[in-house]
């Protein structure tokens, strides 16, 4: 259901970012970085208005007529987005946060791996598995 | 009671609740103002159903005349044309008229009601003053009447009945009656609202639960449901009413979702028609009267039912001063609708879809302009944004698809298409016909010609750019800009469009976005070369060339690019010059040799490994480094500056910050902490305080830096101004072909002049480009250095002995100078220290490396003052090494050969001998002076050898006869075997030493001594002064005869002839034969002269007597404090001038102790009265003086080299002793000299008894 | 404390390793210690990541610090700071009158020649932590009566 799901790192470059091989993979590219926006925007929020949750889901970042962009930052600043098909518009938004619960149980699993660098590019089996559930299974 | 006429109109903005009048119309026409005013005055609180919250409404009625026909059917949903309450009007007060007239007409009244239903109804009766006068005649009292109509009708409910008191007077009372009569009608339409709403939102609901059963249609259900989000708004309850219509939406959606799933309703039918019209939202009205109609008769098409529903919330809504849900509503709508198309299969005309977007969404922007002023709109362009940045990417969309973009303008089928799409769009709306700048006019305008196409696709863009920048967006400004500038580039203006596509690269770059880098870049590539700006192509093209995130044929293309433009011949000569950071990277640099030193003229080789980026193998006609040279004086001594390279040492590694794919790493930014441990301790005692961990580098940590730092110089956007900087010194290569990946290009290193070479750029010419790299960091050199030679002298052995053939090494370091055949040094021969000449002594030679290159017999020719030796042939920087035997004389003494010159004319350095501090061997320097053919100097080189031996003699007499005993001591590590031990005087032939030595060879091991001894025989007289060499041959241990090696050793003995024998004799106390411990006895010294008085020794005085005498001084000194002397213990004598004359002293000693005791000891000195101080120079003692004077300043003297030797043998103690009484008018003493004085009784011992009884003694003396 | 006695023992051999082999090299002064920090900064970045994994997003620095002070002090060392003191310009003090790894040392001014090292991976978390929070800074500590200590946090404006 996820055509594509990015990671970014606190300096918002890409730490991770994969697509439906099935689609053009430079329009993601161009959607994910542009989403930033919004996710900065929604960070900046916190604190600033009052009565916000301060859930790390960030909710829909902004939709377009092909895609739904959605957002997550952790504490750490980090920046997952997952983008899915405007088409299947049955997606609940607890699906979303449950997907980005994993995509965060897993990040932080590499994290831990003594052999990854902080602020390398994600190079994770067990990473790309939970990933590619997400972009097959069916919602 | 204008509208009483005429069926009253579905919906008016001020629609209201309709309440019938029936009864006295008149009546009513007088009280309906008032009535109308001031029934809404008062809130009343609405309890609702289904647990909704209450709410104060203001109830407003509209009233009309009572009519049959406004009574609702059976079966009539509609609530808009409900009455929901009916009111009889009377004032009748006269029972007549009310029996005949009044209550047939409420009958009726009422049965009409009744059939219908309707339980809502009251009866008010009006009660004025003046009626009473109208007819006296029975009058009955009001209540009465209201009492009958209560009776006739309300049966067991009196509250439908009111009474409403003079109403026109203003009287409290008249106010009272028309407060209950207002709070009453309240009440009772708030009932029937909550009655008849109840009743309708049962049947609705029940309605819905149909909708599974076929037949079940959803616009008549979307009719009734929208019937109560009238009520609601009617009674201006916007919420409620909005949550009807978004029920609806949701329902509606869930339907075309299930329609996706599979299951189809058929009344989907209709929506899933093909989209005829496509003239967008219509929000300027409050309804949309036409779309309603048609979604009632079930003709909408989907667009229709989505752009009334959006337009009753759009107006709910803003009822609602929620102007920004609206936007955002709309954006989601929009897409929403799309995709909704998409899915129930809706065949749509290509474009239209756009059109229909692009319209609603300038609908959807004017509504909300309209609604709010300008300042709020800034404010929230963060809502709106969105809706611009939509609208302009449909325009762009139908902008393409009419061929409104292309350079040369639509074509006819373009055309066609463009009319085809205007057609859908429709006649423009009535509500807009005025208004230019509206959506529909908009459109068609853009439409019409390419220039109007880009006026105001431009204008959207730009005002979309702007806001996002407004809201800080900046990444989805960028990309709107993108987008503008793939316009641009359609239109074939490069130009612009590259300024945008520049600033969009940058932040990709700056964030690290591989793809999205290499797109752009594409892009810009293609400006470049369309604005024929060929360094910057090219640049990019190299980029590119690079870029792994393209197929290596895009790759092979643009480095194609390239090497065509760099074959192009130079027809315009200018060569282009590219950052060579985006054609190959210096990976490292390494030297041959690794000191990254040599000497001038020696070969360097620097080799430098490129990693080349390129996907094809690139020819390069010249890769060249240039140099930056300085000549420093350090460079002299190239060695050490080479060892100073860090880690292995000639190899330079330069990091890359990985390429343009690599994302800033985060921990690579700025300095890396250091910590450290702090003790504080109290200044006044030294104890710790406080312990801790500090940062020693917190300023540097504390500079701000910002997080992501561009990556990698390819990714700066325009190519950084390189430029070589020629006519410094270069290293080069030719013709080079470097193969993708990486290559090792080698230099030589010009190292002609000594110095430091600094390698600074580096340039890479293919054809017309050249690559470079302005600096290569970290700074790389090299030196190079010139060596002046060298030669040395060293001992093979530690330490060099003296006296034994010792091996010592010559090395020649021969530096810029080359030996050439023939060449020969030539040593000055020194007799202290002769070379020995030996048969084969071969030279090594060994190249700046140490290995060995070559070997070689020296020949060695020796005259008596020089000893040549000729050198093989040797290149520069070599070194030259071999080895002589050589031979230092172990001076024996006397000789004192004056200061001859040398061959070299230089003063000869005596060897000189000293004692060494860490050594007991006395050390001697010899100094060798050598002509080297490259200097006009002759090199001086110290040695210092050892002499291994400490030799001491002495005299020991016994009466007249004399023996000589002399001790070698070994004081070196070496055990030598001594021979040949033999002494002679030089002087005096006659005399005759006789050894009394047995062995002729004596090991003697290293820290031993060997003693000799001689007897001195003599004929007629003795002499005084004798003057001996000791002389031994020695050698090493157990090595054969010819290895023995003589040492010699000279001395001088005065005074040798014994004067006077002394002896001392022990008396015992008168009758005892021994003597007793603690009793006097007596000490008899006898001093006799034994000789005639030498030549030399004067007659000091003459005596009473007129004898002449010498006066002697004799003192009995006890050291072992065995004796106490009695009396004086010493006293002056005088002694005839006649031989054996003898002196008798006697002296009262006593024992202290019982045993053999030794004598004391009797010394005899001689004494010089004052008279005689000065004249005794000829005295044999004087000359001593003299030589021990002399002795002193020949030690200071550099000269004395033996001296210190010989003084051992010849110093006395006293010699120093009388230097201070020198010219001091007074007696003096005088020691003789070991051999003067003889003894006799030396060493003897007495018997001493313990006195008796001592101890009783002791007793009686306390 | 069962559960973290591991960490206390792997920690004093951590420390007798580093010291150990630098003495062998070039002990150069300060190099343990940064040697240390630096190790603990690397495990504060992973221990955050996970702990921070379930907690609502940080208003600001000092909702930060909070967190380092409770829920992280607690996770590494069952207990919380006693004290937090801040100039609001970016320098904060965590004060914990019995810090964990000192308490096993001695009470009072024993030892105390001895306790830097003991404070250097702490340093380290609490840089890693704040690090994975976004907040770049220093981290140094003090020692006046074992077991106290103070670590001073140096934010660094970026």
């Amino acid at each position: 259901m996820a055509v594509c799901i990015a990671v970014i790192a606190k300096e918002n470059y890409p730490l991770y970012i994969r697509s439906v091989p099935t689609q053009n993979e430079l329009k993601f590219h161009y959607t994910v970085h542009t989403s930033l926006d919004v996710v900065e925007e929604k960070i900046s929020a916190v604190g600033k208005s009052l009565g916000d949750q301060r859930e790390l889901y960030l909710g829909l970042l902004y939709p377009t007529e092909d895609y739904k962009v959605y957002g997550y930052v952790t504490n750490s600043k980090v920046k997952f987005v997952i983008v899915v098909d405007s088409s299947n518009t049955s997606l609940r938004d607890n699906e979303i946060r449950s997907m980005f619960r994993k995509l965060h149980n897993s990040f932080t699993d590499v994290m831990c791996n003594p052999f990854h660098n902080p602020g390398d590019p994600i190079q994770s089996k067990a990473f790309d598995g939970i990933v590619s559930g997400m972009m097959t299974q069916t919602g | 009671m204008e509208c009483q006429e005429e069926k009253p109109i579905i919906y008016t903005m001020e629609n209201k609740p309709i309440v019938t009048c029936a009864g006295d119309q008149g009546l009513f026409m007088s009280l309906y103002t008032s009535l109308a005013q001031q029934l809404p005055r008062e809130p009343m609180e609405w309890r609702r159903t289904y647990g909704r919250a209450p709410k104060m409404i203001h109830l407003e009625a509209n009233f009309v005349q009572f009519k049959e026909e406004l009574l609702p059917k059976e079966g009539n949903k509609a609530l808009l044309t409900f009455p929901f309450l009916h009111i009889y009007w009377t004032d009748c007060c006269d029972t007549e008229v009310y029996k005949t007239s009044v209550k047939e007409d409420m009958l009726r009244w009422q049965n009409s009601l009744r059939l219908h239903g309707s339980a809502d109804w009251v009866i008010i009766v009006v009660e004025t003053n003046d009626t009473k006068k109208k007819n006296k005649t029975n009058i009955l009292p009001r209540a009465s009447i209201v009492d009958k109509i209560r009776s006739d009708f309300c049966n067991k409910q009196n509250d439908r009945c009111v009474v409403l008191s003079d109403p026109l007077k203003d009287s409290t009372r008249s106010q009272e009656s028309w407060n209950s009569l207002l709070l009453k009608l309240r009440t009772l339409l708030l009932m029937s609202f909550t009655k008849n709403l109840g009743r309708f939102e049962d049947d609705m609901r029940t309605l819905r639960e149909k909708r599974t059963q076929p037949g079940w249609s959803f616009c008549e259900y979307f009719m009734v449901q929208e019937e109560l989000a009238f009520v609601f708004e009617m009674l201006q309850q916007f919420e409620d009413a909005l949550v009807q219509y978004d029920e609806l939406d949701a329902l509606f959606t869930q339907y075309v979702l299930n329609f996706g799933a599979g299951d189809t309703a058929n009344w989907l039918g209709s929506f899933c028609a093909p989209v005829r019209s496509w003239n967008g939202l219509l929000l300027r009205r409050p309804i949309d009267m036409e779309k309603r109609d048609g979604i009632q008769r079930g003709e909408a098409s989907l667009l229709d039912l989505r752009s009334y529903l959006f337009s009753r919330q759009c107006t709910l809504l803003i009822f609602l001063l929620r102007p920004w849900e609206v936007t955002q509503r709309a954006l989601e709508l929009l897409h929403n609708c799309v995709q909704e198309l998409r899915l129930l299969e809706v065949s749509v005309l290509e474009g239209s879809l756009d059109c229909w977007v692009f319209l609603s969404c300038l609908e959807v922007l004017h509504r909300i302009e309209g609604c709010c002023d300008q300042a709020q709109l800034a404010a929230n362009c963060s809502h709106t944004v969105g809706l611009w940045a939509y609208a302009t990417d449909k325009l762009k969309s139908l902008g393409e698809l009419c061929g409104l973009v292309s350079e040369k303008g639509p074509t006819s089928e373009d055309l066609n298409r463009t009319v085809d799409l205007l057609a859908g769009l429709g006649d423009e709306r009535p509500e807009t016909v005025h208004s230019l700048q509206s959506p529909y006019k908009k459109l068609k305008e853009a439409l019409s010609s390419v220039e109007a196409f880009e006026r105001h696709y431009l204008e959207l863009s730009h005002a979309a750019m702007e806001m996002y920048r407004a809201i800080g967006r900046l990444r989805s400004a960028r990309l709107v800009g993108k987008s503008l500038a793939e316009f641009y580039m359609r239109k074939g203006d490069p130009e612009r469009a590259e300024s945008f596509l520049q600033e969009a690269l940058k932040s990709y770059v700056s964030e690290g976005w591989s793809l999205p880098v290499t797109h752009t870049r594409k892009q810009i590539a293609e400006c470049q070369k369309l604005l024929s700006r060929t360094e910057d192509y090219l640049q990019t093209s190299a980029l590119l060339a690079g870029d792994l995130n393209l197929t290596s044929e895009e790759r092979k293309h643009f480095c194609q690019e390239i090497l065509t433009f760099a074959a192009k011949a130079g027809e315009d000569s200018h060569k282009v010059t590219l950052s060579m950071a985006v054609f190959a990277q210096l990976t490292r640099l390494q030297f041959h040799p690794a000191t990254a030193s040599v000497h001038s003229g020696a070969d360097l080789r620097v080799v430098l490994t490129l990693r080349c980026l390129m996907p094809l193998s690139v020819r390069i006609q010249q890769v060249a480094a240039s140099i930056h040279f300085d000549v420093d004086r350090g460079g002299t001594r190239g060695r050490s500056k080479g060892a100073q390279r860090p880690t292995n040492p000639g190899t330079v590694e330069f990091t890359h910050s990985s390429s343009s794919a690599g994302p800033p790493s985060s921990s690579s930014v700025g300095p890396s902490l250091e910590l450290d441990e702090i003790h504080d301790r109290s200044p006044s005692d030294n104890t710790l305080n406080s312990a801790g961990v500090v940062c020693k580098n917190t300023h540097l940590l504390l500079r701000r830096h910002d997080s992501n730092t561009p990556p990698d110089t390819p990714n700066c956007v325009s190519p950084p101004a390189v430029a070589m900087k020629e006519g410094a010194q270069m290293l080069k290569v030719q013709d080079v072909t470097l193969e993708p990946g990486n290559n090792n290009v080698i230099f030589t290193a010009p190292s002609e002049q000594p110095g430091t070479y600094t390698l600074r750029q580096l340039c890479a010419t293919v054809g017309q480009v050249q690559f470079v790299l302005p600096h290569i960091y970290p700074s790389v050199q090299y030196e190079v250095y010139s060596q002046e030679p060298q030669l040395t002298v060293e001992p093979l052995s530690e330490p060099l002995l003296a006296g034994l053939p010792q091996k010592v090494k010559f090395t020649l370091l021969t530096g810029h100078y080359t030996v050439k055949k023939g060449v020969a040094l030539q040593l000055s021969n020194t007799d202290t220290m002769p070379i020995l000449p030996s048969t084969s002594c071969t030279a090594h030679i060994r190249d700046p490396a140490a290995e060995l290159v070559g070997e070689s017999v020296l020949s060695i020719q020796s005259s008596e003052k020089v000893t040549s030796i000729s050198l093989p042939p040797t290149p520069p920087y070599h070194t030259l090494e071999f080895q002589l035997e050589v031979l230092c004389i172990i001076p024996s003494g006397s000789d004192r050969p004056a200061n001859e010159r040398l061959t070299n004319g230089e003063v000869r350095h005596r060897p000189r001998s000293y004692s060494h501090p860490d050594t007991p061997m006395t050390a001697i320097d010899q100094r060798m002076s050598i002509d080297c053919p490259w200097s006009i100097y002759s090199t001086l080189l110290a040695l210092t050898f050892y002499i291994p031996f400490k030799t001491k003699h002495s005299l020991l007499s016994a009466g007249n006869r004399k023996y000589i005993q002399v001790c070698v001591q070994n004081v070196s590590d070496v055990n030598f075997m001594l021979a040949e031990v033999k002494l002679t005087e030089k002087q005096h032939p006659s005399l005759e030493l006789l050894s009394l030595n047995t062995k002729t060879q004596q090991p003697l091991c290293s820290k031993h001594s060997v003693f000799c001894l001689w007897e001195v025989r003599w004929k007629d007289d003795l002499p005084s002064c004798l003057q001996c060499v000791f002389s031994a041959t020695f050698s090493p241990l157990n090595q054969d005869i010819s290895a023995f090696k003589p040492f010699h050793y000279q001395f001088n003995l005065e005074r040798v002839t014994t004067l006077y024998s002394v002896r001392a004799e022990i008396l015992p106390p008168a009758g005892e034969q021994h003597c007793r411990s603690g009793f006097l006895c007596g000490l008899e010294v006898s001093v006799t002269r034994l000789s005639e008085p030498a030549e030399g020794e004067l007659a000091e005085e003459t005596d009473t007597d007129g004898l002449k005498t010498t006066k002697l001084m004799y003192e009995v000194a006890d050291s072992s404090s065995n004796w106490a002397v009695c009396g004086k213990s010493s006293g002056i004598v005088s002694m005839p001038l006649r031989a054996n004359a003898t002196h008798k002293v006697q002296i009262e000693v006593m024992p202290l102790f019982a045993g053999h005791l030794p004598f004391p000891k009797i010394k005899v000195l001689k004494y010089l009265p004052h008279t005689a101080a000065v004249a005794i120079q000829p005295d044999p003692d004087s000359c001593v003086e003299n030589d021990s004077l002399s002795l002193l300043d020949k030690t200071l003297d550099d000269q004395a080299d033996t001296a210190s030797i010989r003084s051992r043998g010849s110093v006395h103690s006293v010699g120093s002793g009388d230097q201070q009484q020198k010219g001091v008018a007074m007696p003096r003493l005088e020691a003789f000299s070991p051999g003067q004085v003889f003894n006799n009784s030396h060493a003897r011992q007495v018997l001493v008894l313990p006195a008796t009884d001592d101890h009783i003694v002791e007793v009686n003396a306390t | 404390m069962a559960d973290e006695a591991p960490f206390q023992l792997l920690h004093y051999e951590l420390l007798q390793y580093i010291y150990k082999a630098a003495d062998g090299g070039d002990a150069e002064q300060g190099r343990n210690v940064t040697k240390l920090e630096s190790m603990g900064f690397r495990v504060g970045q992973g221990l955050l990541e996970r702990l921070t994994k379930d907690t609502a997003r940080f208003k600001d620095e000092l909702d930060v610090m909070k967190f380092i002070c409770k829920d992280f002090w607690t996770c590494v060392f069952k207990k919380q700071i006693d004290n937090l003191r801040t100039n609001h310009q970016g320098i904060y003090v965590l004060q914990d009158n019995a810090f964990r790894l000192l308490a096993q040392l001695s009470a009072g001014k024993q030892y105390l020649e001895l306790s830097p090292k003991y404070l250097a991976f702490t340093c380290g978390l609490v840089r890693g932590a704040l690090c994975g929070l976004g907040v770049k800074s220093i981290v140094t500590a003090e020692v006046s009566v074992m077991p106290a200590c103070k670590f001073q946090v140096m934010i660094q404006k970026m």
